[in-house]
């Protein structure tokens, strides 16, 4: 193996046989490999400034809490949609699901329709028909009330029951 | 350098922190931002060159883990989770975006803008450079040298976040590792 191979060998981690023989024997190869440790350990220390991680942490919760009330507000939405659509569904829908040809329902706090009405006297007769129900009538004869007229062929015949009405 | 590597222990501690943050707590879930950002930021920055294209793949990291809590067992399958996803964006983004200019974190043109270039080649000033050499890589060889020297996985970690058998991965790593020293060989030879 020339210097070429060992190069080689020592870039890529190898584990052969006599590399360390080699390598404190060969000055060229010792300094190849002291290059690349050194090229490692500077890499290693490139690191971003500190301000530079608080920066994206900050822009990242930042999104989640945009999401986070975005998801909520959606979720509202839907619940105030879904109100909107079963208030449409009762006072629309519901009222014609019913039976058109029954009968309108009473409205409770209808006013009834006035009524005039005056008690009527009572009379003695309602009452007698009353008694006379419960117990058998009694004939009686109307009063005849006769007057004469001058002219002895004319007689006015007045027939009065016994409370004065006319018959 | 703090290795980002999650522990069985870590995994513990942070399994109520998950429960939690599946139930919808958003402090919760803010911690295991806390947790996870340096691995997920740090990826994307390498793996994009721009800070703020970084930021913003980060960003849609962890609003698809948010997505995804539900789905992730335990903590350390959000640790290979956020790999793979951070990987993912970054293509994304790689194959989206017009090409930003490439903005270096600190600092301007390494090394050059200084008085005395060969005293300015520094560590600092090598991790320079690398930044901008590692956007010079294929897309499949930055995201696996990333992973495996930015990040510090194992082989085996790296295959299964990308997808790959360790052998491409092994093979990926060693050719983008060549090329990142002779990019700063080439630089060096220029400039100093």
């Amino acid at each position: 193996m020339n210097c070429s191979d060992w190069e080689r060998e020592i870039a890529g981690e190898a584990e052969c046989e006599g590399l360390e023989e080699h390598l404190q024997g060969c000055e060229h190869c010792a300094a190849f490999a002291r290059e690349l440790e050194a090229n490692r350990v500077a890499l290693r220390e490139l690191v971003a400034p500190a301000a530079a991680f608080d920066a994206v942490r900050r822009r990242v919760l930042q999104q989640i809490q945009a999401k986070k009330r975005r998801a909520v507000w959606w979720g509202w939405s839907a619940v105030a949609a879904a109100a909107c659509v079963a208030i449409l569904c009762v006072s629309f829908v519901a009222p014609r699901m019913r039976n058109p040809l029954a009968p309108e329902p009473f409205e409770a706090n209808m006013d009834p329709p006035a009524i005039q009405w005056t008690p009527k006297p009572i009379h003695h007769r309602s009452s007698g028909r009353l008694t006379a129900k419960a117990a058998p009538a009694q004939k009686t004869e109307p009063f005849v009330v006769k007057m004469l007229t001058n002219d002895p062929n004319v007689i006015i015949i007045w027939l009065v029951d016994q409370k004065g009405d006319s018959l | 350098m703090a290795d980002f590597r999650l522990k069985a222990e870590d995994a513990g501690q942070s399994a109520g922190l998950l429960e939690r943050a599946k139930a919808g707590e958003i402090g919760a879930f803010d911690e295991v931002m806390r947790l996870h950002e340096k691995q997920v930021l740090n990826t994307a920055l390498r793996l994009l060159g721009n800070l703020q294209d970084a930021q913003d793949a980060a960003q849609e990291t962890f609003l698809r883990l948010y997505k995804s809590l539900n789905r992730l067992p335990d903590v350390l399958a959000i640790k290979s989770w956020l790999y793979r996803v951070t990987v993912n964006v970054c293509n994304d983004m790689h194959r989206q975006r017009r090409r930003r200019a490439w903005e270096p974190l600190s600092g301007s043109d390494p090394a050059s803008s200084l008085p005395d270039p060969e005293l300015a080649w520094t560590h600092q000033e090598r991790g320079h450079l690398l930044e901008v050499a590692l956007q010079t890589l294929p897309r499949k060889e930055r995201a696996a040298v990333v992973l495996r020297d930015v990040q510090g996985l194992s082989t085996r970690e790296v295959a299964g976040i990308l997808g790959s058998s360790e052998v491409t991965v092994r093979s990926q790593i060693c050719e983008a590792r060549g090329k990142l020293k002779k990019f700063t060989d080439r630089y060096l030879r220029k400039h100093l």
